[in-house]
């Protein structure tokens, strides 16, 4: 039998998208449905003074109409946040509350301020507009430089200066301090690490249906991860108890970060649902989108990096100001600090390193992780500094980067790299992919093309980015004691049918990873049955005994482990029903091609039969239990570490500032791959997000904190024709601890890729001076970096 | 959003002073207002319906008249409600006159915007704005060859 | 207040009533209960709701169900022909053109309208064809292969016969 694993199976979920038979939130109908449309707030900041619903309560077709008043008289909590961030004091983070619906004072454009329940959505949308506010509109602050000043305008009562927290990690910072005073360089940048917005293409949904018969209630929702959005909802905001509700993520349309998270409206359509004893749908449009999803990045940072005279590092001080928006989505205090701070050592030696960072309140709406997370901000500025630092320096920058490499190590004969910030890298081979690239894209020659192209008036320029992320989160007991307030292993059950054919029930979410294809390929060789014998089910609490859901790039390495786990037991219970059968010795059987052998005889029986007698048990081993059936928790050692090496190659045109993106080269190292065509289709999106940001998107406010390109019309989300085609390759290293030697793919197009594609302009117009580009590098923005 | 401009119409100040005072001679002539009433003194509602591309609204809210120094300068505070989001202007007009038959009429100021209308296409409004202004003057000055 | 109209939908007749708001997409959304068509923005600039209008590919978005009286619409559901996949369908599978599937119906509306007027397009006529269409998830490259899988899967079928 072929194996499966390594080969690029087409996706078995693909038929049901292509045929338009996806089932999507917003697809579902129930009987007696109703719909629900949040009446937001148009100002940053205002108090309310007055709510006037009766005029709406009044239409024809309008169900209920409820206002943050009816959400604190029913004593409902707000959302609550997943991870805890302490000051260098040792204070806990400033925590304020979130509600479903604010009853007097806004505090971001989009704020909840009613819910209108309707027979329909456009009726719910009319008797919206019918609701007369009074609002004393105040200064808002968006930027989180100017939050923190001693003026600014306060977005929460108790916490002074906008600050959630402050929190550092690394050196001593006099130790810093000393090194870089000791340098015979240092390479010094401001950068801004923009507001992103992740816009995955289906918006946000969720519907509530509560079933007075069972006293049980349903979510419907476009959620990453619908067990622990039940978790918080029902323990922290409504008080509802837990076996009574029942979470689905059906087909999800991408999330990129911005599904993890608990919304306000997952628990408001419940609650509403239970109140009116009918199926409440919200559907968020594009707009809504644009100011409630989660947004990612939109850090304010100052890098230096010291270096000797020959080019090695000596030390980083790191001072960054991450804006976390108004209220604190679910693990908004952790993407700036521990999955940023932790990634600062990147791939290299840096023998000192110091890394601060003040979390700051503004009023804008919530930030919290955007694909990457954390790791593509420590990215930016560590491989911007290194391509700077060549060019001051005068050096190569592929040659300072291999000078300064961490050496290879497997992490199984050679030990795990110690990093100066918290992490213990499992395995890498920095320099290979390094090498690769430059044998990818003709390095040599393309500077003399470079020369030549300069001499005759070209600016064509190259840009680097030898990258490590750290994905698979993660061990509990680590998390746990950097703030994390849940646990994150995953789940995996594996129950094989009586017939022999297997159910994997799955924690991971799969919302475009192809989960149901990767994870069967696995259980389908590990079995020994055919692919069409193994059904991968996913994102339902009730068939789902529990989950940690898909981020960080945990899936396949969290779990997929989990269900390695679970197949283990299956095979060693499975050995004792075919050693009872073939009335052999367990040590005396081989497990191959799907059935039991005898060593030295052809006496063997089939996985099949094994199930069906662990299912029928008339002739049965004594002491072992009928069924084949296991659950498993996996809670990995580390986290993974996948790295790789991206160049970009751009020519500008310093008259128009116009950055054409000619190649982009991508080498990363994700350790073992089970599928190679959906690897590689997760880097190309992950490049493609990575490249729209140093090129074209991010969010731009006006004074009044309003979002002023919250459109698909204003917001420029790379299209088909501006990007190159990628070109990619792979390299092995495996992870040393866990089962399938996998790292995690998701992430890392969009971590690597960013600073390559800004170096590159840096590089092209080099002859001009150095240039430090702020993204996105539109032509306006490059033609006034040139022109200052 | 900053608002300037300025046009020579064909009028002595007190005759423009006097036209732009005027609630149902202002209503006919801005675009997009479909009616101005009367609140008080100086104090007026006005119900206008404005399509930017593919935002559409009716807004409906107070025009102020503030700061009058007849003929030659007024201050106009403009709150404007829709469903699409809300306008918060602020503009001073200057009058002057450059002769007996023609004035320069000079306006200043800001206009904040929230909702729907300040995220979509809030880049191109200025432009829009523009559009709009020069289509004030234009029926202005038709307006006043007309009653001439 | 609502209109009657007629509208043959993958090669089915409908008699409606429907509000003169509504708009296409929410019609064979919500009305006939076709969900493959897809709503991601309110400003007519993503194109997963991308249908074909009497044979030429449209934003189902940009019209009102009224607008639609007497034509011929085709929807994702209504590609594939006895059973057998229409060629975009099996080049999205086959070449990995899709991640999520939101936007694959629009993707594929699209396509199969370019290959219409151009049956072997270059690489930059595709991505150029797919200019008025969002994908989140691919960056777009694999789409582009799975167009020209399926512009190869016509052609040889049209040599063969």
């Amino acid at each position: 039998m072929t194996k499966l694993i390594g080969q690029s199976v087409k996706r078995v979920e693909d038929k049901r998208f292509i045929t338009g038979q996806g089932q999507y939130t917003d697809d579902i109908v129930l009987p007696g449905m109703t719909y629900a449309y949040i009446l937001r707030s148009p100002y940053a900041h205002a108090t309310i003074k007055s709510i006037d619903t009766a005029a709406a309560r009044a239409m024809e077709g309008v169900v209920a109409v409820f206002t943050g008043e009816d959400i604190a008289k029913a004593g409902i909590n707000g959302v609550p946040t997943g991870w805890q961030v302490n000051f260098k004091s040792g204070e806990t983070m400033k925590e304020p509350p979130h509600p479903l619906l604010v009853a007097d004072r806004v505090k971001h454009v989009g704020d909840s301020l009613a819910v209108v329940i309707a027979e329909s959505r456009e009726i719910a949308k009319d008797a919206a507009d019918l609701i007369e506010i009074d609002y004393d509109v105040l200064e808002a602050v968006w930027n989180p430089a100017d939050a923190i000043a001693a003026d600014a305008p306060q977005v929460h009562e108790g916490a002074p200066n906008n600050i959630c927290f402050d929190w550092e990690l690394g050196n001593p910072k006099a130790e810093v301090d000393a090194a870089l005073a000791g340098a015979h360089h240092v390479t010094s940048l401001d950068l801004v690490n923009q507001r992103m917005i992740p816009n995955p293409i289906e918006p946000r949904s969720a519907i509530g249906h509560f079933e007075s018969s069972h006293d049980r209630y349903t979510l419907y929702t476009t959620s990453q991860n619908p067990h622990l959005t039940r978790l918080l909802m029902c323990a922290f905001v409504l008080g509802l108890p837990e076996h009574k509700v029942r979470v689905v993520a059906p087909d999800v349309g991408g999330g990129f970060g911005s599904k993890i998270f608990h919304y306000t409206e997952e628990a408001l359509v419940i609650w509403a649902s239970g109140k009116l004893g009918r199926p409440v749908k919200w559907t968020a449009d594009r707009s809504e989108c644009f100011t409630t999803d989660a947004h990612g990045r939109d850090h304010v940072t100052k890098a230096e990096m010291g270096f000797d005279k020959e080019g090695n590092i000596l030390g980083l001080r790191v001072k960054t100001y991450a804006n976390l928006g108004a209220y604190l989505s679910t693990f908004a205090p952790c993407v700036p600090t521990w999955l940023h701070g932790t990634l600062l050592q990147g791939v290299y030696t840096t023998p000192k390193i110091n890394v601060d960072v003040t979390g700051v309140f503004t009023h804008t709406n919530a930030v919290d992780a955007y694909r990457g997370a954390g790791r593509p901000e420590a990215t930016y500025l560590l491989e911007r500094l290194l391509d700077t630092a060549a060019l001051e320096m005068g050096m190569d920058p592929a040659e300072l980067r291999l000078q300064n490499m961490i050496q290879p190590f497997d992490g199984v004969s050679q030990p795990g790299y110690m990093t100066q910030v918290a992490l213990q890298y499992d395995s890498g081979n920095y320099q290979a992919t390094l090498h690769r690239g430059l044998e990818m894209v003709g390095y040599e020659q393309f500077r003399q093309e470079q020369a030549e192209a300069r001499k005759a008036g070209r600016y064509l320029g190259i840009g680097f980015s030898t990258y490590i992320e750290a994905c698979g989160i993660a061990p509990s007991a680590v998390v746990g004691a950097l703030g994390a307030r849940a646990g994150l292993y995953e789940v995996g059950q594996v129950r094989v049918q009586p017939t022999g054919k297997v159910s994997v029930f799955t924690g991971a979410h799969s919302h475009g990873q192809g989960h149901e294809t990767t994870f069967a390929q696995i259980v389908a060789d590990t079995l020994g049955i055919g692919m069409g014998d193994v059904e991968i089910i996913h994102g339902d609490s009730e068939s789902v005994a529990f989950g940690m859901g898909t981020y960080g790039s945990r899936s396949l390495a969290v779990g997929g482990s989990a269900i390695m786990k679970s197949l283990d037991k299956i095979l060693e219970k499975g050995a004792k029903i075919a050693a009872h059968k073939l009335e052999a010795a367990v040590e005396d059987l081989d497990f191959a091609e799907g059935k039991w052998t005898v060593k030295g005889t052809d006496k063997s029986i089939g996985f099949g039969d094994v199930a069906l007698t662990a299912y029928v048990p008339h002739n049965y081993p004594q002491g072992v239990e009928p069924g084949l059936d296991f659950s498993s928790f996996y809670d990995p050692a580390n986290f993974t570490y996948p790295f790789g090496t991206h160049i970009a190659i751009v020519e500008v045109d310093p008259q128009t500032g116009k950055v054409d993106l000619k190649r982009f080269i991508a080498v990363d190292d994700v350790g073992n791959v089970i599928n190679p065509m959906i690897v590689e289709g997760q880097i190309h999106g992950g490049l493609a997000q990575g490249i729209g940001q140093a090129m074209f998107e991010g969010a731009l406010y006006d004074d009044g904190g309003n979002l002023i390109n919250g459109s698909y019309m204003d917001y420029t989300m790379p299209r088909a024709d501006d990007l190159p085609s990628f070109e990619v390759d792979r390299l092995v290293t495996p992870c040393p601890h866990n089962p399938l030697g996998v790292k995690g793919a998701g992430e890392a197009g969009a971590i690597g890729s960013t600073p390559a594609v800004v170096n590159a302009v840096m590089d092209a117009l080099s002859p001009l001076g150095i240039f430090n580009p702020s993204m996105p590098m539109t032509p306006e923005s490059i033609w006034r970096t040139i022109n200052g | 959003m900053e608002l300037t401009g300025n046009h020579d119409i064909s009028a002595a100040a007190q005759t423009l002073w006097n036209l732009l005072m005027d609630p149902d001679f202002l209503a006919r002539i801005t675009p997009g207002i479909t009616r101005m009433e009367k609140i008080s003194d100086d104090n007026y509602l006005a119900i206008a319906d404005v399509k930017i591309g593919p935002v559409k609204g009716s807004f409906k809210g107070e025009v102020q008249i503030t700061e009058k120094q007849e003929p030659e300068a007024f201050t106009l505070m403009v709150q404007q409600k829709s469903s699409i989001g809300n306008v918060a202007a602020s503009v001073r007009i200057r009058i002057q006159e450059l002769s007996p038959e023609k004035s320069n009429i000079q306006f200043e100021g800001k206009a904040q915007l929230s909702g729907l209308l300040a995220r979509t296409g809030q880049r191109v409004l200025s432009g829009v704005a523009n559009t709009l202004s020069r289509q004030f003057f234009e029926s202005l000055e038709a307006e006043i060859k007309q009653q001439v | 207040m609502s209109t009657t109209i007629h509208v043959t939908v993958n090669g089915k007749q409908h008699t409606s009533e429907v509000e003169p708001r509504l708009l296409l997409s929410h019609y064979l959304r919500d009305v006939l209960r076709l969900t493959g068509t897809h709503i991601g923005c309110d400003t007519s600039s993503c194109g997963a709701c991308t249908i074909h209008l009497d044979g030429k590919a449209v934003k189902s978005c940009t019209l009102l169900a009224v607008q639609a009286d007497g034509a011929h619409i085709t929807t994702i559901e209504g590609m594939a022909q006895g059973g057998a996949l229409h060629p975009l369908q099996v080049g999205f599978q086959e070449e990995h053109g899709l991640q999520c599937g939101f936007c694959t119906p629009g993707m594929i509306m699209v396509a199969a309208d370019l290959l219409d007027r151009n049956a072997q397009p270059s690489e930059t006529e595709i991505r150029e064809a797919l200019e008025g269409n969002f994908c989140r998830c691919t960056g777009y490259q694999n789409i582009v292969k799975s167009i020209q899988h399926a512009a190869d899967i016509i052609n040889k079928k049209e040599v063969v016969s």
